[in-house]
């Protein structure tokens, strides 16, 4: 009974559908069937020729072809969708941040844009899509489904979520790690802002197991560039004691600190074949898209 | 233990410690809360801020107020001292003895100013930093020492007396001045006594001797200052003393001045030596004195008959030219007044000693011999007065007046000659009881021979050495029939000229006081001898006369020290002495004196004798035919002369019961010194400044 009044909430409601319609307008405005899969299977589609080796199926041997050249050649097809894509959404209390200049929406709102952008992206191109929220732990789990009805669920997930509690990526994606199956995609958007350093561990075992992941960190131009003004208190959003410093004294190093820390998992992820998406609040959600799915497209060949 | 500011009133600086505060609670903003994602990344940062660049508000705010604080307390001048607080309070009102070094050492030139300017400025300054209310005293240091100023209150009158005070021409007594001042601070009012000695360490004027004589002195700390860091040359040269010197026995009419000039440098020196005769410079000479040395040198003058000479000797020039000059005074021919005292008048003018006496020692007119005789029988003598004369001849006299022997040695002492001249008449007996202490021989007996003759061997004796070979040999011709023999006394030491042939003494002379007694054992007629009839006898009687008076003159033309009183023994009339600056002084009589004890300037002294119709009590300016009656010189002490100063170490060995610290005179700042107690001015400023330069450095960092 309770979930059921939750679901029809009508806070939950017009969020829901606020988050259909941005995503929507997302996603209709940009290239529709643009988003290819790196990986190579049998379709209708003819995409290459390719030296015979045993272990090929027989029948996909151009037989035409090597009446011309007395050679084996096997052909390829262009494999679309039946792609598993399970996104995974930081909601620790740290992308609460709301900042106290402006009355713009919090990283979270910002990443659950993305991730409704992302789903209905999917869900139209009919690929299977999921989502995993966490924090510490994994609080909510909708498992990947390609129906188009699903982007319901997704938004639903999405809608109802109270955004608390300390970050612990490793934890989540060694658990993540197990269940997942090869060959499926992984997108994981959180502000990587935690103290752990296993990151890097995790990332490389998700890599090992051919996954496909794309990391989205999302920051708020104030966790960049510490604008505050004046002897301040600095409370924490997670579990840090509080702070008390005029930002000005440490402004220079606190930004080549976040900078280190940015570049550091940029790094990390270039070296382990991982896309890396640093996604700045201020920047308009559709360009930031945008310049991922350009950047998807010139990975693959036409 | 206590704490004390001299300068309380800069206390109140240390309300300006509420003005950083104040900007610190101005400029602080406002704390904002902010929730904020990635405090740990501030955490870092911060931590590695501290390493770098930390400033810190609040220990800026800390350094300024300390720094604002020390300044206050700087400038309020504290004192800190285990001891009780009341002895030392600068501030509160104390008794104050000053002694002030006035002698003339004093007067050492620097630069434009001497020693003794730059002390009264000195003092001047110390007085105005002098807690209201205060009573003050002076001792001047120089010889006798002086109370110059009792207790007094009022700081303008004492600042005045301060500034009209004047160098003196006198030596240092620093020990006697110490006890006045002691004596003083027994009547001090207030509980804080101070006693400050301003000299230049003069060693004349540490006298162990005075030390040991003066009651010790209570323990009070005693602050010296001393001026002789401030001179920048030495005393180079000092003229000791001058003498005049004629030689009368030759008749000659050169006058000698032998003076002694003495290198106080540490370096052989030439100094030109000059000597100035009624402020001209008659004669110059450069001598080559070795440091430390004293050597004589004599110049030689021609005597202008009868007129007296006035002068001085200067040598070289440096900066303390009071004891490089040394005034003289010479008068020339000075008749001799001589009594005759006649013991045996004859009937017939020939058969007296004095009809001999008379006409050998003023054979024509006294312009001749300035010899002025008269003659007096022994009844006359009592109406004699013996001041008169400065000879007196006892011819053949028997036995003289009741007492009349102390006058004769009144006189003796006080510088006059006495000649004895035997005779039958000669009471051996009388002369040998009652004339003890002029005579030192007792008269034996008269012995009749048949002939001897003045022996003339080896003769040295002044008088004697006058007389040319010829007049010796005639002298050696003489008979004599009779002579007294007499016998040595015990302990009197006499000198015998003369010796007769058969080695009986015949001329005897000795010294007592000022004066000199001559003893001729034969008699001044020709009863025993045929002298007087002799050409020879006028010379001898004349040279004789004038030998013997010399001890008189010497202290009629006196050559004090500065400070010395003057004395005549002329008590009649009314004198007056004039001063080398001009001033007037009316001698006063006493007991047969006239004396004068302000001799304080150096210099020559005129004394002149008041017209006995002049009858006006003040003497503002010379009656006219006031007689002038000789001259006296005043100089100074060349002890005082002496560029040696004297130790830390040796001051406190006088006074061990003292605290004596010792500074040097600072005339652009002199903070009146706290008699205890450490000062803390300087390290508080000295801690202002590190504190300036530590808010200077973290500011620059922040």
């Amino acid at each position: 009974m309770e979930k059921a009044s939750e679901n029809y909430d009508p806070q939950v409601l017009a969020r829901i559908s606020s988050l259909k319609i941005s995503a929507m307008n997302l996603v209709d405005g940009l290239l529709t069937g643009q988003h290819r899969s790196r990986h190579k299977g049998s379709s209708v589609e003819f995409a290459e020729y390719k030296d015979y080796s045993p272990g090929d199926e027989i029948r996909h041997i151009d037989w035409k072809v090597a009446g011309k050249t007395d050679k084996y050649h096997v052909k390829q097809f262009e494999q679309s969708t039946n792609l598993k894509c399970t996104i995974l959404l930081d909601a620790s209390g740290s992308m609460a941040y709301p900042s106290p200049n402006d009355n713009k929406e919090s990283k979270f709102d910002y990443a659950c844009n993305l991730v409704a952008g992302l789903s209905y992206l999917f869900l139209k191109q009919f690929d299977a899509v999921g989502l995993t929220i966490f924090n510490d732990q994994v609080i909510q789990h909708i498992p990947p489904r390609s129906k188009a009805s699903h982007l319901q669920h997704i938004l639903h997930g999405l809608s109802n979520i109270s955004v608390e509690g300390i970050t612990r990526v490793d934890d989540v994606l060694a658990g993540l790690a197990e269940r997942l199956q090869g060959r499926s995609m992984l997108i994981l958007i959180s502000d990587f802002l935690t103290r752990d350093q296993n990151i890097q561990k995790s990332l490389k075992l998700l890599s090992s197991r051919g996954l496909e992941v794309i990391l989205f960190q999302v920051l708020h131009p104030d966790e960049l560039n510490l604008p505050f003004e004046g002897d301040t208190v600095f409370e924490s959003l997670e579990d840090d004691p509080m702070v008390g410093l005029d930002p000005a004294d440490i402004r220079e190093e606190y930004q080549k600190t976040i900078q280190d820390q940015i570049d550091q998992l940029r790094n990390t992820s270039n070296g382990l074949g991982i896309d890396y998406i640093l996604m700045d609040t201020s920047t308009p959600l559709q360009q930031a898209l945008s310049y991922y799915l350009l950047k998807r497209k010139s990975l693959i060949k036409p | 233990m206590s704490l004390n500011f001299s300068s309380p009133f800069f206390l109140f600086g240390l309300l300006g410690i509420s003005i950083p505060i104040l900007i610190h609670l101005l400029t602080r903003r406002q704390q904002k809360h902010v929730r904020f994602s990635a405090v740990y990344l501030l955490f870092q940062s911060q931590k590695r801020s501290i390493k770098k660049s930390k400033p810190n508000r609040l220990l800026l705010l800390f350094l300024r107020c300390l720094g604002i604080a020390l300044f206050s307390l700087a400038l309020a001048n504290p004192f800190f001292s285990l001891g009780s607080s009341e002895a030392f309070r600068n501030n509160s009102p104390s008794s104050y003895v000053f002694i002030f070094d006035d002698s003339f050492s004093m007067r050492s030139q620097v630069k434009e100013k001497n020693l003794f300017d730059l002390a009264t400025q000195f003092l001047s300054k110390l007085l105005k930093q002098v807690p209201e209310g205060s009573e003050f005293s002076l001792v001047l240091a120089s010889r006798p020492a002086r109370i110059d100023q009792g207790w007094i209150s009022q700081k303008g009158s004492f600042e005045k007396l301060v500034q009209n005070m004047r160098p003196s021409f006198q030596t240092t007594d620093i020990g006697h001045s110490l006890e006045k001042a002691a004596n003083l601070l027994k009547t001090a009012k207030f509980k804080s006594k101070k006693l400050i000695l301003l000299t230049d360490l003069d060693k004349n004027g540490w006298d162990k001797g005075i030390f040991s004589e003066i009651d010790p002195l209570p323990p009070i700390p005693l602050q010296v200052f001393n001026f002789s860091t401030l001179s920048l040359k030495q005393n180079q040269v000092a003229v000791e003393s001058v003498q005049t010197h004629q030689e009368f026995l030759a008749r000659s009419r050169i006058l000698k001045i032998k003076t002694k000039i003495k290198n106080l440098s540490k370096e052989n020196q030439r100094f030109p030596v000059s000597l100035i005769l009624d402020n001209k410079s008659e004669k110059e000479v450069l001598l080559d004195i070795q440091a430390g040395q004293t050597i004589s040198r004599d110049f030689s003058i021609q005597l202008r008959k009868g007129d007296p000479v006035h002068g001085q000797i200067k040598a070289g020039d440096d900066v303390l030219p009071v004891d490089s000059r040394r005034f003289f005074s010479h008068h020339p021919d000075q008749n001799i007044k001589v009594l005759v005292v006649d013991g045996d008048p004859g009937a017939v003018s020939h058969q007296s000693e004095s009809f001999y006496l008379e006409r050998a020692l003023n054979p024509f007119s006294v312009s001749v011999s300035h010899i002025d005789p008269t003659i007096s029988t022994l009844a006359e003598l009592p109406l004699r007065k013996l001041s008169d004369f400065s000879v007196v001849i006892l011819a053949n006299v028997r036995e003289f007046p009741i007492d009349y022997e102390l006058e004769l040695e009144d006189f003796v002492l006080r510088g006059g000659a006495l000649i004895f001249g035997m005779g039958d008449q000669i009471d051996a007996k009388y002369y040998n009881e009652k004339l003890g202490n002029l005579l030192p021989v007792t008269l034996e007996a008269i012995q009749n021979i048949d002939k001897t003759h003045l022996l003339f061997k080896n003769i040295k004796h002044p008088v004697m050495q006058a007389f040319s070979a010829k007049a010796i040999e005639e002298m050696k011709d003489i008979p004599f029939k009779a002579i007294y023999t007499i016998q040595a006394r015990n302990k009197k030491k006499f000198n015998v000229a003369n010796w007769f042939t058969n080695k009986n003494p015949a001329v005897i002379e000795t010294g007592m006081g000022k004066g000199k007694i001559v003893v001729f054992l034969s008699s001044l007629d020709r009863a025993w001898n045929d002298f007087p009839i002799q050409p020879t006898f006028l010379p001898w009687i004349q040279r004789w006369t004038q030998y013997a008076a010399r001890g008189l003159e010497n202290i009629s033309y006196q050559n004090l020290l500065v400070g010395e009183t003057y004395q005549q023994n002329n008590d009649e009339g009314r004198w007056v002495v004039q001063t080398p600056g001009g001033n007037l002084y009316q001698a006063t009589t006493q007991d047969g004196k006239t004396t004068l004890t302000e001799t304080l300037d150096p210099g020559i002294y005129s004394v002149f004798k008041i017209p006995e119709d002049y009858l006006q009590e003040t003497i503002t300016k010379l009656p006219l035919g006031s007689q002038p009656a000789g001259t006296f010189t005043v100089n100074v002490d060349t002890k005082e002369s002496s560029p040696q100063k004297i130790s830390e170490e040796d001051i406190k060995a006088f006074l061990p019961d003292l605290k004596v610290s010792i500074k040097n005179p600072n005339l652009i700042d002199s903070p009146l010194p706290s008699s205890e107690g450490k000062e803390l001015a300087t390290p508080l400023l000295l801690l202002v400044a590190g504190i300036l330069l530590l808010e200077g450095w973290t500011v620059r960092r922040e």
